[in-house]
């Protein structure tokens, strides 16, 4: 199985890395375009000093943390990215892959793999570091053996999205926009902290869609700061 | 002229078609004008008023970059870069139009089109929601519109412009991409240009970008007037001007490029 998706993936990159220059490129501006909220935020806040007590290197760390996950999950998860899938879907393509006597989300998942995602990943990496550098962070041993946890469950948390996104439109004729509010917007939300959402916004996404627990609470814990929501 | 109206109208009518679309691209604007208004509220904090504008401002500012996304189709427009690439511009080429005229006429039945299907919904909507700015005087009113309409022509001409250089280069995807990140951060659509430091506003006033938005924003708030609001507009109709004579310049030294193969 792994053998077999392993054999998919590294097709997928030769065929990609052939174009050297246009893969650079391309990744170098998917750096750039990422990275273009962030900066602007950074420049806006000398202004406010804070925003709701964070400063800009603990909002960093969230949006780094974040934008890292995010860039991987989209690496991975390319095949199920909702938009690509509705359109295999509406095109009959994906017959194909039911009538192959391999596993299907097997296939899926090895059919695409956007190796340009490298620019955000390395982004919110640059920006994690950057951040980390600007805040004082008491690191223990239990601080970073919880980062890699955390960093899973973003992923799969929005790569759970995806696939419900991608399996919806079995039923809807076009790929649907609205799954944008949870991914993208579930993404842009966490990259600040929750706290300065209004209240029903914030319980949809703590009981219906609990993101709130994969990104500011951990970062609560790592930054140690008190939590205002007063979680028990 | 006739034949402007008339492509224009049709253009509406295919923008209608897409309701579903229209629909969930207003509810995805409305949820990021809503995750950009608390950002804000946050930032402001106990303040009231922060270089000139104030909270409701900032609120509202919120609501006019969301609601005038789809008027100025900020995140794309690819259209006339694929029919270089397909080739189907050889039949538009061949229009008894001004091939510039003929997408303008085609991009404003766009542009009204979402002005109507989110732009006034998501105001509204605002209006009902937030304690949001309004415009004082049917002056100010009949200002934002013109404003309105210079910004349209100034961000058509840009994305016309980008999309020509798909006459010189096999892939403008990159390009085209990279030219709309830059309308965003130097247009004041990420943040309101007054909070940024000194040093890159006048970057940014450089640049056409902040009348795409900032412009309609300071207008609308009220927070310029006067002999301020008369340069702004000046500077306006100036770039609208000159971006719609590099427009049709670009065209023709491409056009002279353009080959088109097979028939």
């Amino acid at each position: 199985m792994l053998h077999l998706y392993l054999r998919l993936i590294s097709a997928q990159i030769r065929s990609q890395m052939q174009y050297r220059s246009g893969f650079l490129l391309e990744a170098a501006a998917s750096a750039v375009i990422s990275a273009m909220v962030f900066v602007t935020f950074a420049f806006v806040i000398e202004r406010f000093g804070n925003i709701a007590g964070w400063s800009l290197g603990e909002v960093g760390f969230l949006y780094g943390l974040i934008e890292f996950s995010f860039g991987l999950m989209d690496m991975i998860f390319s095949g199920f990215d909702p938009q690509n899938f509705g359109r295999q879907v509406r095109l009959g393509r994906l017959d194909q892959v039911l009538l192959r006597p391999i596993n299907v989300t097997l296939q899926i998942f090895g059919s695409e793999f956007i190796l340009r995602r490298i620019g955000r990943i390395v982004q919110g990496l640059v920006i994690l570091f950057v951040a980390e550098g600007m805040i004082d962070i008491q690191w223990t041993a239990l601080k970073v053996s919880f980062i890699p946890v955390i960093v899973i469950c973003q992923i799969l948390f929005f790569g759970g999205l995806f696939v419900i996104g991608a399996t919806i439109t079995f039923w809807t004729f076009e790929s649907i926009e609205v799954m944008n509010i949870f991914t993208y917007g579930g993404a842009e939300m966490m990259s600040y902290p929750m706290s300065i959402y209004p209240g029903w916004m914030r319980k949809f996404f703590t009981y219906i869609l609990p993101a709130i627990f994969i990104n500011y609470y951990p970062a609560l814990f790592i930054l140690d700061k008190p939590d205002p929501l007063g979680m028990p | 002229m006739r034949l402007f109206w008339k492509i224009c109208a049709i253009s509406i009518q295919r923008q209608l078609a897409y309701r579903a679309a229209a629909m969930a691209g207003l509810l995805t604007n409305l949820f990021f004008g809503l995750l950009r208004a608390a950002v804000l509220v946050a930032l402001y904090g106990s303040r009231t008023v922060v270089t000139g504008i104030s909270i409701e401002g900032a609120i509202t500012y919120t609501g006019i970059t969301q609601g005038i996304i789809g008027f100025l189709s900020l995140f794309s427009w690819y259209e006339l870069m694929s029919t270089v690439y397909s080739g189907a511009i050889a039949s538009d080429l061949v229009k008894p139009l001004n091939y510039y005229r003929f997408w303008m006429a085609q991009d404003f039945g766009r542009a009204l089109a979402q002005l109507i299907l989110r732009g006034l919904p998501i105001m509204v909507i605002y209006a009902v929601a937030f304690n949001i700015t309004t415009p004082t005087s049917i002056t100010q009113g009949l200002v934002i519109l013109a404003s309105m309409l210079l910004a349209w022509n100034i961000s058509f001409s840009w994305r016309f412009l980008l999309n020509l250089s798909s006459f010189w280069v096999p892939n403008a995807m990159g390009i085209l991409r990279f030219g709309f990140v830059l309308s965003w951060f130097l247009s004041g659509f990420l943040m309101p240009i007054r909070y940024f430091p000194d040093w890159l506003q006048k970057i940014c006033y450089l640049t056409p970008f902040p009348h795409l938005i900032n412009t309609i924003v300071e207008i609308y708030l009220g927070v310029i007037s006067g002999t301020e609001l008369l340069r702004i507009i000046m500077l306006q109709v100036g770039w609208a001007l000159g971006l719609m004579v590099l427009s049709n310049l670009v065209l023709r030294a491409g056009i002279r490029r353009l080959v088109i193969s097979g028939g």
